[in-house]
């Protein structure tokens, strides 16, 4: 969001009549309303925090450092290490954003750049469809019908394919399941592709027409244009928009608890079963009891910091490359 | 960086090269294919919901109740009208407690918050919360209510409405910086005071906008399983009551049942995914159409 | 994903349903008669659950085990019939959760796979009891995958060794030795286990502690940490759907479920030397062997007795003695009455197995135990 600067117009000069005393007791206890409804974001995010921090610290006290940085996780024998959940959180979210980036960013140039404005609709609305599509059913759909056909069909010929080969293969060999890091990986890459989509395309609109119509003048094809004068103006905002995606892919909990493979393990091989934080917690949490439950409530406090500073990211980059396109216009 | 040379002195207007405007037809390609390979998923998803939901979609289906239990196949006497009601009414009480909230605090933010740091802060804040896992949000109301008060829709209700506040406060935000300041003045000239010119000149005027934001808010929250999971205990049976008892919403059910191997519970999985993505599609298209139809107004 | 169980699940949900019918039929008079004709282990002890008979009503709230979740579900609709005015959820979530619902109060029951583990007993509020009523027994099954091997036959020392890895291929001589005429091929064994923790883990776990105690040397917990080369699946339908989409593997999951799924279940050699398959009438022979604690907790896996199925386990309804309202003691004396009563013949088709005549008629003793305070 850009910061606007406006005067405060509350009190127009020269004016000669006086606000009676009800009419100020009004204006007063509105924006007391709209304050109170502000502060009240920032009362959720503290309370928030505040009781996963609670409810985590008998895990935090238990393991000590040491523990939180752990990939052993042993519920048998107490043993509680984050680090593999952390890990399937991380790696899902990057085949997410690896696969939706190009897709995203080159959808939301289509119909910035390539579309005339009449023929956009129907585009813009398959975007909204894919967004409108609640997580559980692709997490269903992504169940019954996407998951036996990656394992059968896909990981299958890829896994024998690559089994042996040096570097390749303990990224694509064996072992493989149809739940597994990859499949959730596609399947969120499919669910951020609307925001990031529909975020690029805003930040790609302020890019100001005249250097488009320069490029364009200069004789450049259109995806010279693009290079030489959409991709440097909007690349920060078009950062931050993938930051937003990214984000989102971390926190996406329903589809990851189906489709991730719900083994906690830190593994090289991506067609392998793994786990993630939001689909832990999912899973976990009903069973859970005592240090087990703290355990897991700690890995939210962690992932919740983790998308904070993510989102901090996205927004900066946003802000910067707006507030340098506004200057620039 | 690009090709283009101009010759000094002039400006180049000769026929572009045999390469670049292959590489030219190449991205334009790309870009297709990417339209392309997002379609390949919708498609396949809508086309699965629809052909394996509309099996079991029936008046029965979705007025009956209580929901038969698992094992049962469909035709067993009930239908999922429990979770449409408790889909329907907390998402319902979850937009009535978020949407006012949320236009309110985009109010604070652009109209009473100026150039404060506190203004800033909130609305930064708002954006960062767009980013928590719904499941924390879940857990929160878990620990904070449900662990006190027992189960209910309206626990539901809270967990959503927090995952809504800050969507709807950042569409509304967008929304009420697209209103003219020249019609604020206006007001301000007459002698209004800033309430009045807010609460009847600059939030009508973005009306439509702040409503199609709100919509699409409502849509992603009925589609919310994590909040639900763990404060509304499910149920079978029909709860109208919000404020107590047990409660079940179509999201929760569909999760339940996505892996049972009892195919009526598979039937009844994919007829309430259907359900879903229709009541969320009815509400997107309502926003899209107060979008387009406001839009031509004002122009 | 085609399931091949549609035919047994048809037929199950046929069976139910006459059962349900049955129920609701003779359960509709405020006495029951006995023309609830009696399967093996139902008892006609409903008639004697007086307290069944006064209308009630209000909502029982309950949460808990998921082994129970079929049972509780086909129960709630029989109970309909029985008393209108009675409302009853029952959330599943796992065991651990309902007991946790149960100690902040806000369930009236929780269904539990074990007992109240030792470390949990603080979190009891003070002055209350916790009361064990068994509802159910039922067949943990070996579920298989392996093609052109049908009745495949197994112990307790061979388990041991397929779930820690020792025994590796189908061909293994220990294998071998117990399928003397099967021709079993050299796929890899992948055991299929549970990621999360579970009382079918804890009731399995602990039939190998008992049955092959040198071998075994995993212990007994909910949670087993198994070894890196077995398969783990989320829930019990996530460990059958493992297991039907992975030729040449094995896991343990609850009958029903298996069976649902159209999996083929080993038969298990018990105490006595038989093979013995996992069915509703193995389960319930093993069952009527054993003699309940005072508290009416008891572990059934391993019996004695020719047709007793080794690994069968149990599920209790776990209930506070002392009610704050009497309408809550009157609403549970009801619905666990029936579950205890008429409800038993629900059992069966669910592939599940009813209580002893014995443990029922003790665990109806047990409802005059339920008291609300004055």
């Amino acid at each position: 969001m850009s910061t606007v600067t406006k005067a405060d117009p509350a009190t127009p000069a020269g004016s000669a009549r006086p606000l009676s005393a009800g009419r100020r007791l009004g204006d007063r206890g509105f924006a007391l309303l709209a304050l109170a409804a502000g502060l009240l974001v920032l009362v959720i995010l503290v309370l928030i925090t505040l009781s996963t921090a609670q409810q985590s610290a008998n895990w935090f006290s238990t393991e000590g450092w040491s523990g939180i940085f752990s990939t052993v996780w042993d519920v048998q024998n107490n043993k509680f290490g984050p680090m593999a959940f952390l890990y399937g959180t991380v790696i899902s979210s990057l085949i997410a954003i690896i696969v939706a980036v190009p897709v995203s960013v080159s959808v939301a140039l289509l119909l910035t750049e390539v579309v005339p404005r009449r023929w956009s609709q129907p585009i813009v609305y398959v975007i909204d469809l894919l967004a409108v599509v609640p997580s559980v059913v692709w997490g269903l759909w992504g169940l019954i019908v996407f998951v036996p056909w990656l394992q059968n069909t896909v990981y299958s010929s890829l896994a024998s394919f690559f089994d042996g080969v040096p570097v390749l293969g303990s990224l694509f060999g064996p072992p493989y399941s149809g739940t597994s890091f990859m499949t959730a990986g596609i399947v969120l890459a499919v669910m951020i592709t609307p925001i990031i989509t529909s975020l690029a395309r805003e930040v790609i609109a302020t890019v100001p027409t005249t250097d488009k119509e320069g490029a364009y003048a200069l004789g450049a094809t259109r995806w010279e244009m693009i290079r030489g004068a959409v991709w440097p103006h909007s690349q920060g905002g078009v950062v931050g928009a993938i930051l937003v995606g990214l984000g989102r892919a971390m926190g996406e909990t329903i589809a990851a608890a189906l489709l991730i493979g719900s083994v906690p393990q830190v593994t090289s091989h991506l067609f392998a079963p793994g786990y993630s934080i939001p689909a832990g917690i999912a899973n976990l949490f009903p069973e859970a009891s005592g240090e087990f439950r703290s355990a897991l409530i700690g890995m939210g406090l962690m992932l919740f910091v983790i998308t904070i500073l993510v989102n901090l990211g996205a927004r900066g980059f946003v802000v910067r490359s707006t507030r340098r396109n506004k200057g620039s216009a | 960086m690009a090709a283009i040379s101009p010759q000094p002195g002039g400006i180049d207007l000769t026929e572009t090269s045999g390469w670049r405007r292959t590489k030219n037809q190449i991205a334009t390609v790309v870009m297709w294919s990417a339209f392309a390979l997002v379609l390949i998923p919708l498609v396949w998803v809508l086309f699965t919901v629809i052909q394996k939901g509309a099996r079991a979609i029936s008046w029965k289906f979705l007025t009956g109740s209580p929901i038969p239990p698992n094992v049962m196949p469909l035709s067993f006497p009930g239908g999922m009208w429990p979770a449409i009601l408790g889909t329907l009414e907390i998402t319902g009480f979850a937009a009535v407690i978020a949407i006012p909230l949320g236009v309110l605090g985009a109010v604070y933010i652009n109209e009473y918050g100026g150039n404060g740091w506190l203004a800033k802060f909130i609305a930064f804040m708002a954006d960062v919360m767009t980013g928590v896992p719904s499941i924390v949000m879940g857990l929160f109301i878990f620990t904070i209510w449900t662990l006190h008060y027992s189960y209910s829709g309206m626990a539901g209700s809270f967990a959503l409405a927090c995952l809504m506040l800050p969507i709807v406060i950042r569409s509304t935000y967008e929304m009420l910086l697209l209103v003219p300041d020249e019609l604020r003045q206006a007001s301000y000239a007459l002698g209004a005071t800033k309430a009045r010119v807010t609460l009847s000149v600059v939030l009508p005027a973005a009306v439509a906008g702040i409503t199609s934001g709100a919509l699409l808010a409502v849509a992603r929250a009925a589609g919310e399983t994590a909040p639900l999971m763990f404060v509304i205990l499910s149920t079978q049976n029909t709860n109208a009551n919000l404020f107590a008892g047990a409660n079940t919403a179509l999201s929760t059910q569909i999760f339940a049942n996505a892996q049972s191997p009892f195919v009526g519970a598979q039937d009844r999985a994919w007829g309430a995914a259907l359900t879903l993505i229709v009541i969320a599609f009815i509400l997107m298209l309502g926003a899209r159409l107060i979008t387009a139809r406001f839009t031509r107004n004002t122009r | 994903m085609q399931l091949r169980g549609s035919k047994q699940a048809a037929a199950a949900g046929g069976a139910v349903i006459a059962a349900l019918a049955l129920a609701a039929c003779s359960s509709s008079s405020s006495s029951s008669s006995s023309a609830a004709a009696a399967p093996s282990g139902a008892t006609t002890a409903a008639s004697s659950a007086s307290s069944s008979s006064a209308p009630v009503s209000g909502t029982i709230n309950a949460a808990g085990s998921t082994f129970q979740t079929n049972f509780q579900q086909a129960a709630i609709a029989g109970f309909k019939a029985v008393q209108p005015g009675v409302t009853v959820n029952y959330g599943g979530g796992g065991s651990g959760a309902g007991r946790t619902a149960l100690y902040s109060n806000t369930v009236l029951f929780a269904g539990s796979d074990s007992p109240v583990p030792a470390k949990d007993a603080s979190k009891v509020p003070a002055g209350k009891t916790v009361l064990y009523f068994p509802v159910q027994i039922g067949p943990i099954a070996l579920a298989y995958n392996l093609s052109g091997v049908t009745g495949l036959k197994l112990d307790a020392t061979v388990l041991a060794g397929i779930f820690q890895g020792t025994v590796k291929t189908w061909n293994d001589p220990a294998i071998k030795a117990l399928n003397p005429g099967a021709s079993l091929p050299s796929t890899a064994i992948t055991p299929v286990v549970r990621s999360d923790s579970s009382g079918t883990t804890a009731n399995f776990s602990s039939y190998l502690v008992d049955a092959a105690p040198s071998a075994w040397k995993l212990g007994t917990a909910s949670t087993i940490s198994f070894p890196a080369s077995a398969h783990a699946a989320n829930g019990g339908s996530g460990v059958a759907q493992a297991i039907k989409t992975t030729s040449g593997s094995i896991g343990y999951v609850d009958f029903s479920t298996a069976s649902a799924s159209g999996l083929s279940s080993a038969s298990i050699k018990n105490q006595a030397g038989d093979f013995v398959a996992p069915s509703p009438t193995s389960a319930a022979a093993a069952a009527s062997q054993v003699t309940p604690k005072a508290n009416l907790t008891f572990a059934a896996v391993d019996q004695p007795g020719a047709g007793s199925y080794p690994v069968t386990y149990q599920s209790w309804d776990l209930v506070y003695a002392q009610q704050p309202s009497a309408n809550d003691a009157a609403l549970l004396k009801a619905y666990l009455g029936y579950l205890l009563g008429a409800g038993q013949q629900l059992l069966t088709p669910l592939n599940l197995a009813p209580l002893p005549t014995s443990i029922d008629q003790a665990a109806v003793a047990q409802l005059s135990k339920i008291t609300a305070a004055s």
